[in-house]
């Protein structure tokens, strides 16, 4: 059997996972070509892909496509192998589908799209922006999944009348808004020399660490707790937890 | 006095007030900043564990009243603040931009008069929204006593309009609160429920008890919060622990807040809401307080040992709702997984049961998942209570869950 390759994109997976359906091909593995070390043993075969293909070709209901991009998003090695199984059920059985969690590949998309959503939805609260040169909004995370491109889209509404940027240091991208549209950009095309941090900056950041102080009710204190619900993983990029991430700790 | 030691002051006085939910609104960006999210965010957790989703202030701490529990009562010798409504509008504003938070949650003490106060917190609300351009989250607290104009026009700027019950009697509420009358917090539930729609107070409302301040039981209290469920279409009551900010002879002398009571009173009240309970299913005059060494349900369970154990594959939500680690979620799955095969233990861990506790009140296709000799009480309270005292001692409680 083949590893069939893909360019990262969500467009071609769906091009070549719905080839392989069509040509009744399983394969042994789905791979993104920039980030796949083939071994020597592998044998890679790269389908002709239609560049523009049109993702409404898949008859299948809105929520399995959610459910396929989510997973899609994920870090998962094997996601691109449970979206082709997952898609050649789905297929098959439409939304029935999302009840049949007996089956392995079903469970597993289930569960990776809810990983990503539940990260999308925490980095929702966690993000935070520093003001920058022209009163730009400046911020960076470092999420497991790739949720820049949801977060994007609930930040845009919420912050429509500003000039922002999102930077997913993990993977190298940006995202920039510039008060009509945001735009996902690649590190490899931009150049952030200059960021200035206003002395002002300091100032609201203190006051927002008071107030985190002293929200905490001391006879209720619960570290154990806090960190549940703020893993460490995100501490290096919320304001309120860098004397933590410093230390290693939070107590 | 610097705007960061306000904060500090303002903040203090406020943090006492349980409720930090931002859920419920559907308010949307019109032309400036900030929109409501309908599931609610959180965006920090604060060192006691509970969430941070709102700006959680008072407008000032000077208050009229002497409310025996409270931190701010008139005759407490503490560093009194007020906050302008510019101080206000500017602070929610820089922390908002920033995503810091989700909203603002605006209370206070009651200066003057209670109308007077209202006036204070409509004009500071009516500037962030109408000056400032915010739509993002507002809870604000309605004083008791005022006038009805002032609720309708501060109901129609927010998103959660509400009023603490604080005590679960009105002969709790006399002793402790003697400037405070039920009927003035009951007033302004009415009020808000005859009035909510998407323009006044979507949200809906709150409220909060505290816990352990006076001599009721649990059966008072959830009788209680049953009572203010029913009536006023309460989106939550909240269960806050007495906390001795004050000496009082009055007031209990306790070294440590009654945290794990809390959180039985918390799993109670989402048994009433989602699990079909009703407070005379949890507690009697006999047995008017819960289990502290094991959980509503569970407890419950154990008492109904002849309705189980309960079939997967056959019974009704309802009664899947009422297995020990079977929650919301999974009986949904399990209602609809079984219509396309039959499930077995090995399928419902991936439906989000809680195995080690269901297992024992449930069977697969007519199989226990052991001997079924062992389906004894004696036995699994035995297990459960086990497991969850390793649970209490290893993780205290995980109480902002509820907050």
């Amino acid at each position: 059997m083949n590893i069939y390759l893909y360019d990262g994109t969500f467009k071609s997976l769906l091009d070549l996972i719905n080839k392989l359906i069509e040509l009744k091909i399983k394969p042994l593995d789905i791979k993104d070509k920039e980030n796949f070390k083939p071994n020597i043993l592998d044998n890679m075969i790269e389908l002709e892909l239609d560049m523009e293909f049109d993702i409404s070709k898949i008859k299948v209901s809105k929520n399995i496509m959610k459910t396929i991009y989510y997973v899609y998003l994920s870090s998962d090695e094997h996601k691109e192998l449970i979206i082709y199984y997952f898609l050649l059920n789905a297929l098959k059985y439409q939304d029935k589908i999302f009840t049949m969690r007996n089956l392995k590949c079903v469970n597993s998309a289930l569960k990776l799209a809810k990983r990503v959503s539940n990260e999308c939805h925490k980095l929702k609260g966690f993000v935070r922006f520093k003001e920058i040169n022209n009163h730009v909004l400046y911020a960076e995370i470092a999420p497991d999944s790739d949720v820049l491109e949801l977060l994007s889209y609930h930040f845009a509404k919420r912050l429509a009348n500003e000039y922002w940027l999102i930077k997913d240091v993990k993977r190298n991208m940006y995202s920039i808004y510039n008060t009509q549209k945001y735009y996902i950009v690649s590190g490899k095309n931009i150049n952030l020399k200059d960021i200035e941090i206003k002395e002002e900056e300091k100032e609201v950041e203190n006051l927002w660490m008071t107030f985190f102080k002293t929200i905490g009710i001391e006879a209720r204190k619960n570290k154990r707790c806090q960190m549940n619900f703020m893993p460490k993983k995100y501490w290096k990029y919320i304001i309120e937890m860098e004397d933590a991430y410093e230390k290693g700790n939070n107590r | 006095m610097t705007l960061e030691e306000k904060l500090k002051i303002l903040a203090d006085s406020a943090k006492y007030d349980a409720s930090c939910s931002s859920s419920g609104s559907k308010r949307i960006n019109s032309g400036g900043i900030g929109n409501a999210s309908y599931s609610g965010i959180c965006h920090s957790f604060a060192s006691d564990g509970r969430c941070i989703s709102l700006l959680k202030i008072l407008l000032t701490n000077c208050c009229i009243f002497d409310c025996k529990y409270c931190i701010n009562r008139k005759t407490n010798n503490v560093k009194r603040a007020i906050f302008t409504p510019e101080e206000i509008c500017t602070i929610t504003m820089n922390f908002y931009r920033r995503n810091y938070i989700e909203g603002l949650f605006l209370s206070s003490g009651i200066i003057k008069s209670p109308d007077y106060t209202m006036e204070l917190l409509i004009k500071t609300i009516k500037m962030l929204r109408y000056k400032y351009h915010f739509h993002g989250y507002i809870h604000c607290k309605a004083i008791p006593g005022a006038s009805e104009h002032l609720l309708k026009e501060l109901g129609s700027l927010v998103d959660r309009l509400s009023a603490n019950i604080e005590l679960p009697t009105e002969n709790g509420l006399k002793l402790l609160a003697p400037n405070k009358e039920e009927n003035k917090v009951t007033k302004i539930m009415s009020y808000v429920k005859e009035n909510r729609k998407s323009s006044f107070a979507p949200a809906g409302q709150s409220t909060q008890m505290i816990i352990g301040a006076t001599k009721e039981t649990d059966l008072d209290i959830m009788n209680k919060s049953e009572k203010l469920y029913k009536s006023y279409d309460l989106k939550r009551v909240f269960y806050s622990s007495y906390i001795p900010v004050n000496k009082d002879k009055l007031l209990p002398s306790l070294t440590t807040p009654p945290l794990i009571r809390e959180h039985r009173l918390y799993e109670a009240d989402w048994l009433l809401r989602f699990y079909g309970f009703k407070t005379s299913d949890l507690l009697d005059e006999e047995n008017p307080n819960f289990n502290i060494l094991m959980d509503p349900k569970a407890n419950w369970a154990l008492r109904h040992l002849d309705e189980f154990p309960k079939e997967i594959n056959q019974v009704s939500y309802y009664d899947l709702l009422k297995v020990p680690g079977i929650g919301i979620k999974s009986a949904k799955r399990i209602i609809a997984c079984r219509k396309n095969f039959k499930i077995t233990f090995e399928d419902l861990k991936k439906m989000g049961v809680v195995i080690k506790r269901a297992k024992y009140f449930i069977s697969c296709n007519n199989k226990y998942f052991m001997n079924r000799e062992y389906f004894k009480k004696s036995f699994i309270e035995a297990n459960l209570i086990l497991e969850d005292n390793v649970k209490i001692e290893n993780k205290k409680e995980q109480l902002s869950l509820f907050s």
